[in-house]
């Protein structure tokens, strides 16, 4: 099955290809601060360049995020719609996942890193593989790199785009052996997860996809009383 | 029963005429996509999808030729406006992404259509929620890609400018329109259905901006109630005496066709804040009561303003705050008084909703415009033809 796999988490337009376990595309295209404008444009280009049209396509992967807020509701409105609309299966993957998955066929577990906006915290998630299935270790995180460094018991791999400085990070905090691999969220991982969770049989509700957001807006909560307006 | 018969003469295909297609449409054919599927015939019934998520409203509507609304579908967010005290954009955004598919799906349901029976998407794009703008229009591109049908941005005024034209045909031109919502006060004077000209709007709040900051401060917005500060305000004033303070009308002598209502807002503010503070009761009925009277009287008094100056005998209120009752009723009594005609949508098709859009949409489709793919949002658009 031909799945197209879309991550715009990371300020790109990242969408990629995947016919099962082959990687038939993977492109990404920048998109500083507009994932929206170019982002059916870049599906397209990328479907042509493999000579496929969308109607080719039997499922859709959505890197749901973490990431740039904004950029994690374009994308996954884009994937949802498009799956409402061609009646296609869609699967959501958390962007971790994905970013951990490029990393595959090191023996140690993967921690994935992503930014948290232009600050110091970050979002991550631990992952291992066991017989070849990529599977997440306790829950997703958000803090700071050196409460992520107290969570880690074992030697593992930073996968991430800041990867090496995370990594000499934690490495100094905890004393583990950590390496880094320096990776950015991709359409085509996106799509191969997608395509073997779909290859089961298993996709997500179109209609009911959300971004993984892993933190609340910061609004405050009104209190009803007599309020300064 | 005239939806079956236009129905049947949708897909054939005499006297197919092309539309002209705008620049950024034209890259896209010009790469070979959509070469046989952006042409619509011009005599033939079209149906437009509409899409709204300027703001804090969810909204897909199904209107056939521009006229006849077959669904209407408006998610409010009530519950985080109650939370939040108002409209926070990334909550809001948050809420859009969630429910965007559910309501163009039910507005697709409740019609009885499917997507097969669309032919193009109207989105407001201009002028809102930026976060918000931009998941209606991711939406609304992912529709126009997939079913490979045109795809026109609207902008969210000239939209509700077609709330009067949905619910009134008859609406004559030209004429002068207020457009008074949460967002915008705002007096245009329609030419004909694609030329109009801004004659005045708000330096400051807009009206219904006004409405729900100073319940708010009354502390009765959204309080035990899934509406907003305007609706508030208007059933409370029905059991208050709208004469009991004399609150200033801004700008109702200003030569110029402009609003301000920063200075009345902070009026009622300062005359009830010492007693607040003393943890007096407020005779809350006659104060909202005062405050509508002074808001209505200065929108009134400012449209037939400019229907005097431009000469029109037809004015049309439209956006949220033209649900309000007292406003409907001094606009019909100075209307009748003034003989001049005054055109007031139902309530459905004041708020923000999605008819409006693809009303909107369907007039630009039919002069030949659509936006292309790499549509994008424009928070601050001015309003221009």
């Amino acid at each position: 099955m031909i799945v197209l796999g879309l991550d715009t988490s990371a300020y790109v337009n990242a969408v990629g290809l995947c016919d099962s376990d082959r990687i038939l595309a993977d492109a990404t295209f920048p998109a500083r601060t507009d994932s929206l404008e170019q982002i059916v444009d870049n599906i397209d280009s990328v479907l042509g360049s493999a000579g496929l049209a969308l109607g080719d396509v039997g499922g859709i992967g959505v890197g749901l995020g973490p990431g740039s807020w904004t950029g994690i509701r374009v994308g996954v409105t884009v994937g949802k719609i498009l799956a409402f609309s061609t009646g296609k299966p869609v699967s959501g993957v958390s962007t971790l996942e994905a970013l951990a998955y490029t990393a595959r066929g090191v023996s140690r577990s993967i921690c994935a890193v992503i930014n948290v906006g232009a600050g110091d915290a970050v979002y991550a998630g631990i992952y291992h593989f066991t017989g070849g299935e990529i599977k997440r270790r306790g829950d997703y995180y958000t803090g700071s790199v050196e409460g992520l460094a107290a969570l880690l018991k074992e030697p593992c791999v930073i996968a991430g785009e800041r990867a090496a400085s995370f990594a000499g990070i934690i490495a100094r905090e905890s004393g583990l052996k950590i390496e880094a691999f320096e990776a950015s969220p991709g359409g085509a991982a996106v799509a191969l997860l997608a395509a073997r969770r779909l290859a089961r049989g298993e996709s997500d509700d179109a209609l009911a996809l959300t971004p993984l957001y892993l933190k609340e807006s910061t609004a405050k909560v009104f209190n009803h009383g007599y309020d300064k307006v | 029963m005239r939806e079956e018969v236009a129905s049947s003469n949708r897909p054939s295909n005499k006297k197919v005429k092309s539309f002209r297609v705008s620049n950024s449409y034209r890259l896209l054919l010009d790469t070979g996509h959509f070469l046989d599927t952006c042409y619509l015939s011009v005599d033939d019934y079209m149906l437009v999808l509409g899409i709204e998520t300027s703001c804090d409203e969810t909204a897909a509507a199904l209107v056939a030729d521009g006229k006849t609304v077959l669904s209407n579908i408006v998610a409010t967010q009530f519950d985080l406006l109650k939370k939040y005290g108002g409209v926070v954009p990334e909550v809001a955004a948050r809420r859009h992404t969630e429910l965007i598919g559910y309501i163009v799906k039910e507005a697709l349901d409740s019609a009885g259509k499917t997507l097969d029976d669309v032919d193009a998407v109207a989105v407001s794009s201009k002028q809102g929620l930026i976060g918000c703008l931009m998941v209606g229009v991711a939406a609304a591109k992912s529709i126009s890609y997939a079913r490979r049908i045109p795809l026109i941005g609207i902008h969210h005024v000239e939209g509700h400018l077609y709330a009067n034209r949905l619910s009134h045909p008859a609406l004559p031109y030209p004429h002068v329109c207020l457009t008074v919502s949460g967002g915008h006060t705002m007096l245009l004077y329609v030419k004909d259905d694609r030329t109009y000209k801004m004659l005045g709007t708000t330096l400051d709040d807009a009206a219904g901006e006004a409405f729900d900051k100073v319940a708010k401060f009354l502390g009765l917005l959204y309080a035990n109630r899934n509406t907003g500060g305007g609706r508030v305000i208007d059933e409370l004033s029905r059991q208050g005496d709208r004469r009991a303070f004399n609150f200033p009308r801004p700008m109702l002598k200003s030569k110029d066709l402009d609003f301000s209502f920063s200075g009345l807002k902070t009026a009622v503010i300062n005359r009830f804040k010492d007693k607040i503070a003393r943890g007096e009761p407020l005779p809350l009925a006659d104060i909202a009561a005062s405050f509508q009277e002074a808001v209505v009287d200065v929108l009134v008094a400012k449209t037939m303003r400019a229907a005097w100056v431009k000469e029109v005998s037809a004015v049309s209120v439209t956006g949220g705050v033209a649900a309000n009752r007292r406003l409907r009723q001094v606009f019909q009594e100075t209307g009748a008084n003034k003989n001049v005609t005054v055109f007031l949508p139902p309530l459905s098709l004041c708020t923000d909703n999605a008819a409006m859009v693809a009303a909107a949409g369907y007039a630009r489709l039919r002069r030949g415009e659509s936006s292309g793919l790499r549509l994008d949002v424009f928070p601050n658009a001015p309003l221009g033809v």
